[in-house]
């Protein structure tokens, strides 16, 4: 499955449009991980568990967007998009959108 | 109170001055140093492919996520500033450095994987869990994607 950011992937030709495909996540760290965050707070620097959480939690909204457009019988997702949104304290929810397309390779 | 200041709120401003500033020094060299090093490597944010070589690997997408804490001493600023008003230069850096990291690592990853050129790149500012709402504990977190490519350009 080809993924982009993009309207057209180079090197291939769009035979198909199969619609928008979509996927979500609500995630959170344990509550250890919030508190090693606020004493990193003390001297700053890279807050790795929120780091974590955020990867962790985009992978599981492309793995249900891919998971969509594989039902659809698509080859590749194009301009693909990701929204966040605060829902409760140490936690986010991420969302993936794109649209699930047929390709061929050109030439 | 005077106990409060003297044993709580002096050693935090204390150790961000210590510790935050020697981290950030350090952060900010290594993405200078990156930056300079990813010379070569073309990062546009047009939607379109800029030069796209006609062999290589398919198109694919890179994301990349950053989330930077504030220090006390940074915080510390942040609310005085707040009294007077303008620009909080300290909380300014750390989202600046925030963004250079994640686009730092999109580099990092397409390389890795055998790309030499990025468009379309985006960088998003998130919010984990409304902390930003209350002005306790500052963080800059931030996603960027971008589509990775092959360019003919300085091949």
């Amino acid at each position: 499955m080809i993924v982009t950011n993009t309207e057209t992937i180079a090197g291939y030709e769009i035979v198909q449009t199969l619609g928008m495909v979509q996927g979500n996540t609500v995630r959170a760290k344990h509550a250890g991980r919030d508190i090693a965050a606020s004493l990193k707070n003390l001297v700053g620097g890279e807050l790795k568990g929120y780091t974590e959480l955020l990867t962790e939690s985009r992978r599981q909204a492309v793995e249900r967007m891919l998971a969509q457009a594989q039902q659809l019988g698509a080859n590749a997702v194009v301009n693909v998009r990701f929204t966040t949104s605060a829902i409760t304290s140490g936690a986010s929810e991420l969302y993936a959108y794109g649209t699930a397309v047929l390709v061929n390779p050109l030439g | 109170m005077i106990h409060f200041i003297v044993f709580v709120l002096v050693p935090l401003v204390l150790f961000g001055l210590m510790i935050g500033r020697t981290t950030e020094k350090r952060h900010l060299r290594y993405l200078d140093q990156q930056e300079q090093e990813r010379q070569g490597f073309l990062v546009t944010q047009v939607k379109s492919f800029a030069d796209p070589a006609s062999d290589g690997p398919p198109p694919t997408l890179i994301v990349a996520e950053v989330v930077i804490g504030s220090d006390h001493l940074k915080t510390f600023l942040a609310g005085w500033r707040a009294l007077f008003g303008g620009e909080m230069k300290a909380l300014t850096r750390i989202m600046e450095r925030a963004k250079r990291e994640a686009i730092v690592r999109l580099v990092q990853q397409s390389t890795a994987a055998g790309y030499n050129a990025l468009c379309n790149v985006r960088v998003d500012s998130v919010d984990i869990g409304g902390v930003n709402a209350g002005r306790k504990k500052p963080m800059a977190a931030c996603i960027a994607t971008g589509t990775a490519y092959r360019t003919r350009r300085g091949a």
